[in-house]
C-alpha cells in the first residue's frame, strides 16, 4: 500500500514536471524577435534637433506620451537626447504634451 | 566677464500679429543683441504654423528662429522683454553651443575611423548601409513653410 501511494506521487511530480517543462519552453519556442537597433545610430544622427517636428512625431505615438526605448530600440544616449529634443518641441507648441 | 556662447530663440507671434509687427519684433530683438555686444548668426521665419495645442484662445502662431552669439546677460535681457510683449505667445531661448560642439566632435571621430579602416582595408563599420553619404545629418527635413 505504501509503496504504491508513493509510488502515484511519484508519478504525479513527475506529470507536474513535464507540465512545467511545457510552460517553460512555451515562450521560447518559435518567438524569435529581431534584435532592435537604434534608429539614430544607424543613421549616424549626432544631434537630435528639437525644431523637427516630423523627425519627432514617430518617438510620441497616439497619446503623445513619449515612447519607451524597450519598445523603439533607441539606445540610452540618444534616448536621453531624444527626451530633451521632444519636451523643448513641446514648450514651443510643435508637439503636442497629452491628446485624447 | 561673463562667457559668449551660442544660443537658439525661437519666439511665437500671436496669428493676428501682422507681417510688418513681425518685421518690428525682429529689428527689436536685433537691436538687444547688438546693445549687448551679440551677434546675430541666422535669423528664419517659419511662417505661420498650426499650434500642437492651444495656448490662450490661439491655434495658430508665426514662429521666427534667431540663432546669436552673446553673454548670459543678453538672453536674460530677451527674456525679460519677450515675456512683456502681448503678441508673442511663447519663446524659447537655449544654449546651443556646447551640443553642436558634441555632435561635430563625434561626427570627426567616426570620419576619422572610417578613414583609418578604409586605409587598413577593414571593413567600414556600423549596420547602415549608407556609410558614404553622411551630408544630410544636421539638415531638417522640412523648415519653410510658406
Amino acid at each position: 500500500m505504501a509503496e504504491e501511494r508513493r509510488s502515484r506521487g511519484g508519478a504525479g511530480s513527475k506529470v507536474r514536471g513535464n507540465a512545467r517543462g511545457a510552460e517553460k519552453g512555451g515562450p521560447r519556442r518559435g518567438m524569435f524577435r529581431r534584435r532592435k537597433v537604434c534608429k539614430f545610430c544607424t543613421d549616424k544622427v549626432d544631434y537630435i534637433d528639437y525644431k523637427d517636428a516630423k523627425m519627432l512625431l514617430p518617438f510620441v505615438p497616439e497619446r503623445a506620451k513619449i515612447l519607451p526605448r524597450r519598445i523603439s530600440g533607441v539606445c540610452a544616449m540618444h534616448q536621453r537626447k531624444l527626451q530633451t529634443a521632444i519636451m523643448r518641441a513641446r514648450q514651443l507648441a510643435l508637439l503636442p504634451y497629452s491628446t485624447d | 566677464m561673463s562667457q559668449v556662447r551660442q544660443y537658439e530663440l525661437v519666439y511665437i507671434l500671436a496669428p493676428e500679429a501682422t507681417e510688418q509687427e513681425v518685421a518690428d519684433l525682429h529689428t527689436q530683438v536685433e537691436a538687444i543683441i547688438t546693445r549687448y555686444q551679440g551677434e546675430l548668426v541666422k535669423t528664419e521665419n517659419w511662417g505661420r504654423r498650426k499650434l500642437a495645442f492651444r495656448i490662450g484662445k490661439h491655434r495658430e502662431g508665426t514662429y521666427v528662429l534667431e540663432v546669436f552669439k552673446g553673454t548670459g546677460e543678453l538672453t536674460k535681457e530677451l527674456d525679460r522683454r519677450l515675456k512683456v510683449i502681448d503678441s508673442v505667445i511663447r519663446h524659447l531661448c537655449v544654449r546651443v553651443d556646447e551640443d553642436l560642439r558634441l555632435a561635430e566632435r563625434t561626427r570627426a571621430r567616426r570620419e576619422a575611423e572610417t578613414a583609418r579602416r578604409i586605409a587598413r582595408g577593414l571593413p567600414v563599420g556600423g549596420r547602415s548601409r549608407r556609410s558614404d553619404d553622411d551630408g544630410g545629418d544636421d539638415e531638417p527635413i522640412d523648415r519653410a513653410e510658406v
